[in-house]
């Protein structure tokens, strides 16, 4: 997969509201675009939106080299029930793994809680009469003629998919090929998934789940990619099409149409991406992406050049109620991808006086309709935004080049009225107190991918975007203990930048149970040669040559008995009678790094799976121009506050191009199209050679 | 809000550190924890503590432990007050000196700022075994405390920072699963850490007198919560009583279980006078377990969150008499008092229900069934299996109550079959939901499951706890009762046998033991219920057609397809003349007789 550099490169992330859209020139420039999206077709947006801004931009189909996308069409099927009726093929007396779940539920002392409905209804979940044990042993054979009758069936019942997953077929899939078999024959056409492809590892609801999931939206997903690749070729893009997956990695459309699990988090992974893309650009190795919208806000963290992932995931389940313990909600997905915290904080989320008399903000959201109050478009309760405008940092007039008006006076009645009075504040205490509680909410995202992880995030820097990241980021960044925030080009649309600085990857694990002290040495060279093997063969069909292409082998260990796994790199080299020991000491410092202790020398740590991480690097520029243009236009000013501290200052206003070649010192606010910057005082914002702002928020090292 | 000495904004952003320090706990027990009660069940807890031992903030619990950390915590002051130091770490987990079952290991540590006593962490944890005479520590046929395990009193398990050996090698000695127990105080104490460090921060930051301030001012604020939230709530008494079918020593002796809620302006008083006596068998509930399930249930019924913390218990008045099964006194056992709390809820439902009929369900089944199953291996190392579990959920006047779904009282966690298979000798022949349980209802009561666990190792023990075996989920307003429970228990080559709902025994390779959980009760006649859903229950096993034409009055077309909607309205009037109801009964806990014949029965 090479690129020719004369040939443009684009990024296309599609959000609930927004399609935005990148391009990356050859000599690195950056041109973004946004339009709305059209979300009975998320497609006919991107073919529209590429048709103008090739039209701007004097460009034409025949000009691109790879078009990359993030897309949010499997996960919505999901949320809104619409995937494809799927049918269940399972082991006889376990055909409710997927409607018992975990049994538990993520509210305490709500007796409203609905469970989510299962993905195959209970009728359409047959059972066959086989069984393999723990060890892979085949307990009782598996009679073909069952499986036909309960094929028969499912095809009487009309199902658009069917999955297979059988009890411990991640050990022995001989059963699950049988049937699969069977299916293929007589139903060449059906879509088919099975667990011992989709997950070949051990706990039956994570698997089922995760294997149901796919065969559920992979119609979805394979209309959408059509119709995505008619109204490509209609603006004249024959290029290939790479596919965000929650990992952080792209894949070839036509990989992800086969197997959609691994895209169902495509959306906010690629902001993250580009956050690790500009760390390294910037010479940082340890940051934190901060990423915050209208609605959520969302933390991840960088490390080493590595975004930390998370094993498993739920579909809807994504947002922090309180507590992370609280599992439950949605539908779980057992494929790695990015570690991201979110919680329910945005522009829009709500400022209110609980009954006990203290102020809150959120969990309750104005959402993109009716809004902040500012936007007089029918909101009537004052939001983080209308805060924002109150005290100075957001535009009083107008958002967005003008394409928003604002009415900073409605923001300012309705907080006086409903927040101010009742608390005997001053209106702009109120407003200041009600962002830092917002920030306060947002910080425990961070925390929770971060110290909660025993990683401090006093080492890192903050990578703030989306169109509110950059207006907290700072005022974050100083109660974190955090010296420096980035805040790269295009901030409101980095999601859409970030997909331009991805590589292509495959995630391949298997279960391997093992005491490191009884490892079975030349099965587990096996082991990891057959995924190598498995790796490079993937890649080498996407056409990538060998030197392209990169693996990276972690192990996943634990105590005996414990329930979670720390994931190690596998130590260097071939394996060998001293690897026990190394992976043992490996595992050893992570957990301590991690929780704080380790256990004695004696304890038993039991390997508990092999996962590769396979990178084809694509042959691409990945740096932008930098050289911005200085600005001419004189700054503007206006009162801005700052808390009791500091009060009301007079604040210019700038442009990024004012930062070209002269630092300043807050307080300043930097207004961009889609985004703004506040940078408090006691802090200086700079430019870098690749056009981020650079925020030294005054914290000694 | 007092704005005395700082604002309102200022207590929310100090109220918010506080409470992710808690949870920062909870997180840190539940990451660094060894066994599967603890990583899969979530069967712990932790808190906050102020210098006085007024709980602050509580960060991830099970509601079954609502009450217990102040009395815990308020047993070790009594018996240490005035010579806590630092570097010092206290445990407790004797029921009659501050705790509430012996598994229950609770640990505080104080936390000094300047040489001051400011605050105690605290965590409760469930451990898989503290001694006794039956593996896993649980079993409901003990008759005194004594048989149940290591009985901690509140003691100094560090001094002034050293570890307390003797304490560590007695407790270890006693246990069957000394490496477990002992990683499990270890995420404990981490815990407890990191309350510390980030607690101290805190005070650095605010200065140790407005953190006092800010914290007194956090009960009142939630007292001032829960109080708005209780007056929102009808004035009344609303009385109920339900039982558990025994205590496995006296079998067939129902225990009854009796609450009065009275609910005056912005007070609520629990009373328990009235429920049964202390029983022989481990039911048995300290008061404060009593007062965990009475909080659960106000806090079920509020609109709001409320922050746990004592302030807002100080609107929840809780009385129980002592020597009774609500309030027992030595030597009274109590290990499977876990179950006394389920019922206990199932009690305040019922009164509740009355109160504010919308928002509270019918009995789910009762919860939760402990299964344990110990032994040793070939190495005479020990292992343990136990889960405790439970999955149907009574119907609500809006809605069915769950198919599968745990108790929120204790939120647990189903174990993985897989992963059970390959760390145990059980093969498990089946986890599914059964149909034609859940209770009829205008809204259905959740479908119970089975499991059925082979035993392949050589011998091991079994420890069954379950109940609702004779006394059956109530239904309300007209709804039917939920099924029974079940056990069978097959040796190897022999016939099924049916078992108590609770017994101890001998396993042998082979032998198979299956449990089927209650189902939930109904909620609103039958008859009302919606033919459409009945049909759709129909297809999904839930009902079977029998019983759709018997207790829902729902007649199918021939293909099973569709409702014959002319003979569906025929039947319901023929069944509501046989059952003759004057008026809707209020709690159902046996399924009313149908005295209707239906001769054109389909095959």
């Amino acid at each position: 997969m090479s690129t020719q550099k004369t040939k443009v490169r684009i990024g296309v992330d599609i959000g609930g509201t927004f399609t935005d859209i990148s391009i990356m020139d050859a000599r690195g420039g950056i041109i973004t675009k946004k339009v709305a999206s059209t979300v009975d077709n998320y497609a006919r947006a991107i073919g529209e939106g590429l048709a103008a801004a090739f039209g701007e931009n004097a460009l034409g189909g025949a000009d691109v080299a790879e078009l990359l996308h993030g897309t949010t069409v499997a996960s919505n099927a999901i949320l809104e029930l619409k995937g494809a009726r799927t049918g269940l093929i399972t082991t006889k007396g376990f055909r409710d793994v997927l409607e018992l779940r975990l049994l538990r539920m993520p509210r305490l002392y709500d007796l409203l809680w609905e469970k989510p409905p299962a993905l195959v209804e209970r009728s359409l979940r047959l059972e066959v009469d086989e069984r393999v044990d723990a060890k892979g042993k085949i307990v009782r054979p598996l009679d073909p003629a069952e499986v036909e009758a309960a094929l028969d069936r499912l095809l009487a019942e009309k199902v658009e998919a069917i999955s297979v997953c059988l009890l411990h077929a991640y050990v022995n899939d001989a059963h699950e090929r049988m049937i699969r078999d069977i299916i293929r024959r007589r139903a060449p056409e059906m879509v088919l998934s099975i667990s011992s492809e989709v997950l070949p590892e051990i706990k039956e609801y994570e698997r089922t789940s995760t294997t149901v999931i796919n065969s559920y939206v992979k119609p979805v997903v394979g209309r959408y990619l059509k119709s995505l690749t008619a109204d490509l070729k209609g603006v004249g893009i024959t290029a290939p099409l790479l596919l965000m997956q929650s990992n952080g990695g792209l894949t070839p459309a036509e990989v992800a149409a086969e197997m959609p699990v691994h895209i169902i988090e495509s959306g906010p992974a690629a902001g993250v991406i580009g956050a690790r893309a500009l760390a390294r650009r910037a010479g940082f190795d340890k940051v934190i992406s901060f990423d915050m919208g209208g609605t959520t806000a969302k933390a991840a963290l960088v490390e080493n050049g590595e975004v930390t992932r998370a094993e498993e995931y739920s579909v809807g389940g994504g947002i922090m109620i309180g507590s992370r313990l609280m599992s439950g909600a949605g539908y779980v997905l057992k494929v790695p991808a990015i570690d991201l915290a979110e919680v329910g904080a945005g522009g829009g989320s709500i400022i209110a006086i609980d009954a006990g008399g203290a102020p809150q903000v959120g969990p309750l959201s104005a959402g993109a309709f009716p809004g902040p109050v500012c936007y007089d478009l029918g909101g009537t309760e004052p939001t983080v935004t209308d805060a924002n405008v109150v005290l100075g940092y957001i535009n009083p007039t107008e958002l967005a080049g003008g394409a928003v008006k604002l009415h900073a006076e409605k923001s300012r009645a309705v907080l006086a009225e409903k927040i101010a009075a009742p608390l005997g504040l001053p209106v702009e205490r109120a407003a200041h107190g009600a962002h830092l509680v917002a920030a306060a909410n947002m910080i425990r995202a961070i925390k929770a991918v971060s110290s909660e992880r025993g990683r401090d995030p006093r080492e890192f820097a903050l990578v703030a975007f989306g169109g509110n990241g950059p207006l907290f980021a700072a005022g974050m960044a100083r109660a974190l203990g955090i010296r420096r925030v980035i805040v790269p080009p295009s901030a409101g649309v980095f999601s859409a930048v970030g997909l331009l600085y991805s590589d292509v990857e495959y995630h391949l694990s298997r279960t391997y149970r093992q005491r490191t002290t009884a490892l079975d040495l030349p099965g587990l060279v096996a082991a990891w040669q057959a995924l190598e093997d498995q790796a490079r063969e993937k890649l080498a069909a996407d056409g990538f040559r060998p030197d392209q292409i990169h693996l990276r082998r972690f192990a996943k260990l634990h105590y005996k008995g414990q329930a979670y796994e720390l994931s190690v790199p596998m130590p260097e080299g071939p394996v060998t009678e001293a690897t026990s020991a190394r992976l043992d000491q490996a595992f050893g410092d992570e957990h301590e790094r991690t929780y704080g202790h380790r256990a004695g020398p004696g304890e038993p740590v039991e390997l508990v799976s092999l996962n590769l991480a396979a990178t084809g690097e694509l042959d691409t520029l990945r740096d932008t121009g930098g050289g911005m243009a200085a600005a001419t236009a004189a700054p503007g000013e206006r009162q801005a506050y700052f808390g009791p501290e500091h009060g009301w200052l007079p604040t210019p206003i700038l442009g990024r191009g004012h930062l070209v070649g002269r630092d300043r010192q807050g307080p300043v606010v930097i207004e961009e199209y889609d985004c703004t910057c506040v940078v408090p005082p006691g802090m200086t914002a700079r430019l870098d050679p690749h056009g981020n702002i650079t925020i030294d928020t005054g914290i000694a090292a | 809000m007092t704005t005395a000495s700082f604002d309102p904004f200022e207590f929310e952003l100090f109220r918010n550190s506080l409470l992710s320090v808690a949870d920062e706990m909870a997180l840190t027990v539940h990451r660094t924890t060894y066994s599967t009660v603890l990583r899969d069940n979530l069967d712990y807890s932790t808190a906050f503590f102020d210098g006085r031992g007024r709980m602050i903030a509580q960060g991830f619990s099970l509601p079954a432990h609502l009450g217990s950390m102040p009395t815990a915590l308020a047993a070790v002051l009594a018996r240490f007050e005035g010579a806590i130091r630092p570097g010092d770490v206290y445990a407790l987990n004797d029921p009659f000196h501050g705790g509430m079952h012996l598994p229950d290991i609770f640990i505080f540590k104080p936390i000094f700022v300047d040489g001051e006593l400011v605050a105690f962490a605290g965590t409760i944890s469930h451990h898989t075994d503290v001694g006794g005479r039956v593996a896993g520590s649980n079993a409901p046929d003990s008759i005194e405390i004594y048989q149940e395990g290591v009985r901690i009193p509140p003691m100094r398990i560090y001094d002034a920072g050293h570890r307390n050996e003797t304490f560590f090698e007695l407790l270890l000695t006693n246990v069957r699963v000394p490496d477990m127990v002992a990683g499990d105080i270890r995420a404990q104490l981490a815990a407890c850490h990191v309350a510390e460090v980030a607690f101290t921060d805190l005070c650095r930051s605010y200065g140790i007198a407005k953190v006092q301030r800010l914290t007194d001012a956090m009960l009142d604020h939630s007292e001032r919560m829960a109080r708005a939230e209780i007056a929102k709530l009808p004035d009344g008494t609303f009385t109920f009583e339900d039982f558990l079918d025994d205590d496995g020593i006296d079998v067939g002796k129902p225990i009854r279980l009796k609450v009065a809620v009275h609910k005056t302006g912005d007070r609520i008083l629990f009373d328990w006078t009235g429920s049964s006596p202390q029983v022989r068998g481990a039911l048995n509930a300290t008061l404060s377990f009593t007062k965990s399930a009475s909080y659960c249930g106000v806090l079920s019924v509020m609109e709001d969150r409320i922050p746990n913390n004592e302030g807002a218990f100080r609107a929840i008045e809780v009385v129980a008499p002592a020597g009774t099964i609500v309030n027992c006194v030595h030597p009274a056992s109590v290990a499977a008092r876990g179950l006394t709390g389920f019922r206990m809820v199932d009690t305040v439902f019922g009164a509740l229900a009355q109160m504010v009929p919308g928002k509270v369900t019918a009995a789910g089944d009762g919860g939760n069934t402990n299964i344990s199953i110990g032994g040793y291996d070939a190495e005479r190392k020990p292992y343990i299996f136990c889960d405790f579990t439970c999955c149907a959920w009574g119907g609500r006047a809006f809605a069915d109550g769950l198919d599968g779904n745990s108790h929120m009282f204790a939120n647990m966690a189903g174990q993985s079959s897989e992963v059970i298979e390959a760390e145990q000798p059980l093969f498990v022949e089946c986890y599914e939901l059964l149909g034609d349980r859940g209770g009829a209802g205008q809204f259905r009561g959740g479908a119970p499951y089975r499991r059925a666990y082979r035993f392949l190792g050589e011998e091991a023990v079994i420890s069954i706890r379950s109940d609702r075996r004779d006394i059956r989920p109530y239904g309300l307003y007209g709804g039917y009762p939920g099924g029974a429970s079940m056990n069978v228990l097959t040796r190897a080559g022999g016939a099924p046998e049916v078992y108590p709902a609770k017994f101890y025994g001998q396993l042998r390779r082979g032998d198979l033991f299956v449990h089927e959980t209650a189902a939930g009760g109904g909620w609103g006649d039958p008859l009302e219920r919606e033919p459409a859903r009945v049909l759709k229950d129909v297809w999904n096993d839930f009902v079977s057609a029998a019983s759709a034409r018997e207790l829902y009055g729902v007649v199918l077309t021939a293909d099973g397809r569709s409702v014959d909607l002319p003979a569906t309205e025929a039947l319901r009037g023929r069944i509501r003349t046989a059952r003759g109801w004057q008026e809707t009964p209020y709690a159902l806990r046996e399924t009313p007789k149908q005295a209707v014949e239906w001769p054109e029965r389909q095959a």
